[in-house]
């Protein structure tokens, strides 16, 4: 499986990284990704490519992602080429009405791609106080709805209790479940 | 031999089931755990990415595992290095880290030490940027070590480097000579599973710290350098026979299955990507030879490899060091004749395209969307149709380095502003530096512009800006200097109390060092200034933005008049310390604001945004941390503090 995760310097995208790791380490199976960085935190665009399997070198290449999962609408949409044909496309939408661009219609459909949006920022304002720091778990709530590979529901609540700062857990279990509720 | 109870807590970690087990490590965590279990006794480092993270993994695994190992950060790169340098001489084990700017900075010490009979083990990790993500250049270590002529390994994902770690200390010792580890970004930034067994143990460390004195040894001289000179080439020339026979761990073949049409010398993370491509393409017309000592070249290995492939490419980053030291070329492709890129990561997408060339293929992409350097691609449509533009970096909401700049631009608007390396290189989204050259390069180039306009016998402002972190790594000499040859410019230390681009690293202006419990002395950048023979020091807060434009603007008047620097120190801590703050909440009334995009422009806060349907501002609540900062900043008056209760009726 290949991953690529997409969005903006401090959104919390290496956490979902190694929530990842955890869960294929504990299905024995390799990781390797990499993720730019060297400017994250000051605000830029970030992308992490994750490879669970049998690989060597940590990038993806475009036309090759099973999942491009965006923290960020226009960062996901600005990434689509790495997704293969009937790949999945998982991101947050902050202006939906984007998804009405003819020519974004088409390239999802011809492709067969299935795009999965969820209102992150507006779930955030309504059960969590407009924290937008639970978005990572949020997110990672909606790939196991989605029944992504690698997003095992069991699998992603036992990494977080593991990787969960002790303060935050119960929270992010909660925001875990907004997540499922908000695809199914 | 245990005499310093370097595995004294060895019976703790002595649970197999604790670390026997896979663990996702990033590159550079798995070479700390690497550099602790081979038992080095001192680490040293400055921050630069992509190396910023091997120290700090090295202080926590040290910790963890109750291991002896000093661990701290040097000013800068040429401090950290001579100070593990130096501890070899007493037969420990000593590891330097930084990234190939810092090289440069720690080169002086590099290159000399390259040449002595050193006692301990001596690994120089200098970590490269391809592409650059982070960086001023693209260079690449592997000449430096070259250029050194000390020998280098050059690993191809995390594992691999962590293995790398035992091996060099063992070449180091055996040789008496440096070792550079170099991995590249994709290396030192991946995050790979990696077997941790054996690695969670500290060394063992078994022979005792003792400095012999020997001055024919350790002392530079010139009669001694023309004998060393030669016995150095001679181990250099052992160094390659080995490498030759006994490292087949990295350099190794993999012969194509078939009749090979193409053979490909690859070293790095070239051959991790390499390997791959292959894997997906299910080729067995391409065998692979790769090397991970690329200096020196185990030259036999690699003829023999060329004179059995009829057509012969080399996939390296950054510069064609293997290629340059290939003996003939005649049937090598490679960046000589432009097969391969000179500038760039070596990305999959780039190699694919190079490897199918050279097989003399067309480029199949998996469907005909993906002509992503064509225009006129179907999400090249997609993309321009809705005006999705990559994200600038900028500096934080809050960042107390934004209010600096506007006072300094608002103070003296002609002023020439050099400026250094760090999160400040962000002022320029601000218009607030005119150069950025390297570490300390604000200071000296201040008066390198101080003087070309008094030759011409002109005067124009100068006011440089430097970090806190920069002023201690190079700032200083700069500053001594120009004090002593008279160069009048205003310099600002933006002081956030931390080495903030890196992530956070403390500096001698901290008085906080690496580990915890391990506490340092504080230096105050006003005294040391005064102790230059500064004359005019001003502390303002960094927030404070009319301070700021009244402190630069005396500040000027004090160097014009006296023909010295003047100082003004802005001081608040970064946003990423997360030090309790004032709350000033702020709104934009509506009515005042002329839609003049003035705040944007020169204040650029990503807690402000501009309608540009109503072209006016207003406060973006995802960002904004109410600092407060942005009410000095509009001309209009239209950015205020909120009051208590919301404005009702104002607009």
């Amino acid at each position: 499986m290949q991953y690529i995760i997409v969005g903006i310097g401090g959104q919390g995208i290496l956490f979902t990284s190694k929530v990842l790791g955890k869960i294929a380490i504990g299905k024995g199976l390799s990781a390797i990704g990499s993720e730019v960085h060297g400017m994250a935190q000051r605000g830029g665009s970030v992308i992490s490519h994750f490879k669970v399997g049998n690989y060597k070198g940590p990038l993806v290449t475009e036309g090759n992602a099973d999942v491009v999962m965006a923290f960020d609408q226009s960062e996901g949409i600005r990434n689509l080429s790495f997704l293969r044909k009937g790949g999945t496309f998982l991101v947050n939408t902050s202006s939906p009405q984007a998804f009405q661009n003819e020519s974004l219609k088409k390239y999802l459909t011809d492709r067969e791609i299935v795009t999965c949006r969820f209102p992150g920022y507006d779930i955030l304002n309504q059960h969590m106080d407009g924290n937008t720091l639970f978005l990572n778990v949020l997110i990672l709530g909606t790939a196991s709805g989605m029944k992504i590979e690698g997003f095992e529901k069991d699998l992603v609540v036992a990494a977080l209790k593991e990787l969960s700062p002790p303060k935050y857990l119960e929270a992010n279990l909660k925001v875990f479940d907004l997540g499922i509720e908000a695809v199914s | 031999m245990n005499e310093r109870g370097l595995s004294g807590n060895m019976g703790e970690i002595s649970d197999k089931n604790d670390f026997r087990k896979t663990a996702l490590l990033l590159g550079n965590e798995a070479i700390a755990q690497a550099v602790v279990a081979a038992g080095c006794l001192v680490a040293t480092a400055y921050p630069g990415t992509p190396s910023s993270e091997i120290l700090p993994a090295i202080a926590s695994c040290v910790d963890r595992l109750n291991a002896p190992t000093v661990v701290e950060w040097g000013a800068n790169e040429k401090v950290a290095f001579e100070m593990a340098l130096a501890a070899t001489y007493t037969g420990a084990r000593a590891c330097a880290a930084m990234k190939q700017v810092g090289l440069n900075v720690a080169a002086d010490p590099f290159m000399s030490g390259a040449l002595l009979r050193l006692k301990g083990g001596m690994l120089l990790i200098s970590a490269d940027d391809p592409g650059p993500h982070s960086s001023q250049t693209e260079q690449d270590s592997r000449f430096f070590s070259m250029f050194a002529k000390t020998p280098c390994l050059d690993p191809s994902d995390a594992a691999e480097a962590a293995a790398m770690v035992e091996d060099a200390y063992a070449l180091s010792e055996k040789h008496n000579i440096i070792v550079m580890l170099r991995p590249t970004t994709r290396v030192a930034h991946c995050r790979q599973t990696v077997d941790v067994l054996d690695r969670l143990r500290p060394g063992v460390f078994d022979r005792p710290v003792k400095f012999d004195r020997d001055p024919n040894r350790w002392t530079q001289l010139p009669a001694l350098v023309r004998v060393a000179s030669p016995q150095h080439n001679a181990r250099i020339a052992k160094i390659r026979e080995e490498f030759e026979i006994d490292w087949r761990e990295y350099n190794y073949e993999l012969p194509a299955k078939g009749k090979p049409k193409l053979g490909i010398i690859a070293g790095g993370v070239s051959f991790a990507m390499l390997c791959d491509l292959i894997g997906e393409w299910g080729r067995d017309d391409i065998s692979v030879l790769k090397i991970g000592t690329p200096y020196p070249l185990p030259c036999r290995m690699t003829e023999n490899f060329i004179a059995r492939h009829e057509k012969v490419l080399v996939l390296e980053e950054t510069y064609p060091v293997i290629e340059t030291q290939l003996l003939d070329r005649g049937k090598v492709n490679g960046r000589w004749n432009d097969v391969v890129p000179s500038a760039g990561e070596l990305l999959p997408e780039v190699i694919e395209e190079i490897v199918l060339s050279q097989l003399g293929e067309m480029i199949s992409k998996p469907d005909s969307f993906l002509d992503s350097s064509s225009g006129s691609s179907a999400l090249s449509t997609v993309i321009n149709e809705l005006n999705l533009t990559p994200r600038k970096p900028q500096l934080c909401a809050g960042c107390p380095h934004r209010g600096s700049f506007f006072s300094i631009r608002k103070a003296i608007p002609n002023a020439i502003n050099p400026s250094d390396i760090g999160c400040y290189t962000l002022g320029i989204n601000q218009k607030g530096l005119d150069s950025s050259l390297c570490m300390g390069g604000s200071v000296t180039m201040s008066s390198g512009f101080y003087l070309g306009h008094k030759a011409a016998g002109q005067e124009r402002p100068v006011v440089a800006t430097i970090g806190d972190s920069t002023f201690f790594h190079m700032g200083i000499a700069g500053l001594l200097s120009a004090v002593y040859n008279k160069h009048a410019f205003v310099l600002c230390v933006l002081d956030n109390s931390v080495t903030a681009m890196t992530g956070g690293q403390s500096h001698p202006g901290i008085g906080k060092k690496l580990r915890k419990n391990d506490p340092g002395r504080t230096l105050d950048i006003e005294a040391v200034v005064r102790g230059c023979g500064v004359t005019f020091v001003e502390t303002v807060a960094s927030y404070d933005v009319t301070a700021g434009v009244d402190a630069v603007k005396r500040a000027w008047e004090h160097a014009k008049a006296n023909k010295i620097p003047a100082l003004v120190i802005y001081k608040h801590p970064c946003m990423l310390l997360h030090v309790p703050q004032n709350i000033v909440p702020v709104t934009v009334r509506e009515d005042q604001c002329v839609g003049c995009r003035y705040c944007i422009d020169y204040f650029g806060c990503p807690g402000l945004s501009f309608g540009e349907k109503v072209k006016k501002t207003s406060i973006d609540p995802r960002y904004c941390v109410s600092c407060g900062v942005c009410e000095a900043v509009c001309p209009h008056g239209a950015i205020i503090k909120r009051p208590a209760k919301p404005l009702s009726g104002a607009a």
